[in-house]
């Protein structure tokens, strides 16, 4: 048996064989497999156009995550649409933007990748501040992006890359402080769409900024619906609570506040234990995110963030991957002998593991930032509280007072634009009108001299 | 001069340590006084119970600097890595 693998190995370094070999291991459907057979094969000569066509391939099946470990030198040999993309990736992240920008020209428009590269593009400019080409380039991603949707097996890639594209649109706009374009940029996102319950807060901060509190307030109300009971910002309570700042309502400032550290800190301080005491796991937060009992355990907080985490592109892409891994081996186990399971099941329970660990690594990541994210917003809603002391003791001081203790809304108040619905709320959430809610509130800021009582 | 300077420090540190003689000090309780709440006469504008009074005037003001989110690269860079 020894022999048999020594001579198979032996072969395997020789040209015609390995070709060979990874076109058989192709055509069985062993991508992984083939992807490492080709490497070691064409490390050893010069790249033909047909080596750059099986390369391009095979990772259309591996997804471009398993290029990840290969140098920089070792990729630029291969002058393929998926290698370019990792490289201007790479370059990106080196700041080399001219780099970038010269290996995405390099891509064609019917590359697989091509509407990513766009994304990429739009990047680039804007690190380099082009506000112009930056929303050209994002244009460019989601014309490419949607014509690809129906595309068979890519059909989620492709939607949720054309909504990011178009959610970069909005934030190039409101980045530029052009704030009306980015609130119409903003409502061509479709309700139905994985990225739209994310934008509602970037729309409420855009009405912020345009003065409109009382649409800025419906729109966060829209995240108590039961249908959105996964979607927790620290940043949108906050908003609400900057916001009945400015309109001076300020027990409806500090009722916010008061809710945020009683809802919070209880549960940052068990998502931080179960941090602490797994930060080195390489394969605690996996579990957390695949086994609902391991969720339970940790709380129904742990669990909410566990499932909203899971909607995220990045472990769609990552599971995927771990699963078309996964059916590799099982297949490599079922049809194939010994000497070519010895062969082949080393590297794809390598490539198994480093999976794994990517994605563990990332929950982590997900985990901490919120964390982050809870104790920011912590400090700057303790400002709020610190600002309506300090308000309230200038009123006391001046001998004045509000001219309402507790303002109430009026249609009055409500201002509409003609592509904007209405309703009135009737203490219940409806799926269609999610999103275009807005309060009726009037500021509160106007103030009136006290009365004292004399003699 | 050795002599002479220690003499004086000792000299020094003896007066100092002398208590002053002061006619003899007597220690007595206050003597209970009674008041008259209701007797009593005073001058002034009568408040209602409750109202907090004080002197108008202008405070020292802190601007806090509250967050305002004026660009969204977070949101930007979040979305990139997700399609990593």
């Amino acid at each position: 048996m020894r022999y048999l693998t020594l001579i198979l190995l032996s072969l395997l370094s020789t040209e015609v064989f390995a070709k060979k070999m990874y076109e058989k291991l192709e055509g069985k459907r062993y991508y992984f497999s083939a992807l490492n057979i080709f490497f070691k094969e064409v490390s050893v000569r010069n790249v033909t156009e047909d080596d750059v066509e099986v390369l391009d391939r095979l990772l259309q099946h591996t997804g471009i995550e398993v290029l990840d470990g290969y140098e920089t030198e070792v990729l630029a040999k291969y002058p393929t649409g998926s290698t370019q993309f990792v490289l201007a990736r790479r370059a990106l992240k080196e700041k080399k933007f001219s780099r970038s920008l010269e290996l995405i020209k390099q891509i064609s428009k019917s590359h697989h990748f091509y509407p990513e590269a766009m994304f990429l593009k739009g990047q680039v400019y804007g690190e380099q501040k082009d506000i112009n080409k930056e929303y050209q380039a994002y244009g460019e991603c989601y014309n490419a992006a949607i014509k690809r949707v129906k595309q068979k097996g890519y059909v989620h890639y492709f939607k949720v890359l054309s909504e990011i594209c178009l959610s970069d649109r909005a934030r190039t706009k409101y980045d530029a402080g052009k704030l009306k374009d980015a609130v119409n940029e903003y409502s061509k996102i479709p309700k139905n769409s994985y990225k739209w319950p994310y934008l509602l807060l970037e729309r409420a901060w855009a009405y912020y900024r345009l003065g409109d509190y009382n649409r800025a307030l419906g729109l966060i109300v829209t995240y108590k619906s039961p249908l959105l009971d996964t979607y927790f910002f620290p940043e949108a309570e906050y908003l609400a609570s900057l916001i009945y700042y400015k309109l001076c309502l300020f027990k409806d400032s500090s009722a916010i506040i008061q809710h945020y550290y009683k809802f919070y800190r209880p549960r940052y301080v068990q998502l931080e234990k179960v941090l602490r005491e797994n930060k080195n796991s390489n394969t605690f937060f996996y579990n957390l995110m695949f086994r609902p009992e391991k969720q339970k355990a940790h709380g129904e907080f742990v669990k909410q963030i566990v499932v909203r985490l899971k909607k995220e592109s990045r472990f769609n892409f990552g599971m995927t991957s771990i699963l078309r891994v996964n059916h590799e081996m099982k297949l490599i186990k079922k049809n194939e002998k010994t000497t070519t399971q010895n062969l082949l099941m080393p590297h794809l329970k390598e490539v198994n593991k480093n999976m794994y660990q990517r994605l563990n690594g990332l929950v982590k990541v997900e985990i901490f930032n919120f964390l982050k994210t809870v104790s920011f917003f912590s400090s700057e809603l303790y400002k709020i509280d610190l600002e309506i002391l300090s308000k309230s003791k200038d009123l006391i001081y001046e001998n004045k007072k509000f001219i309402s203790d507790r303002s109430r809304g009026d249609l009055g108040n409500v201002k509409r634009s003609p592509s904007e619905y209405f309703w009135t709320f009737e203490k219940a959430f409806w799926a269609d009108e999610l999103g275009d809610y807005s309060f009726a509130l009037k500021s509160n800021c106007q103030t009136i001299e006290r009365t004292k009582a004399k003699k | 001069m050795k002599y002479l300077l220690l003499s004086l420090l000792f000299t020094l540190s003896a007066w100092a340590q002398t208590p002053e003689t002061k006619g003899k000090v007597i220690y007595q309780y206050k003597k209970y006084e009674k008041f008259d709440m209701g007797n009593l006469d005073l001058n002034g504008e009568l408040i209602v119970p409750g109202e907090v009074s004080v002197r108008e005037r202008e405070r020292f003001k802190i601007n806090m600097d509250l967050f305002e989110r004026k660009k969204t690269n977070d949101f930007k860079t979040s979305d990139a890595q997700s399609l990593e």
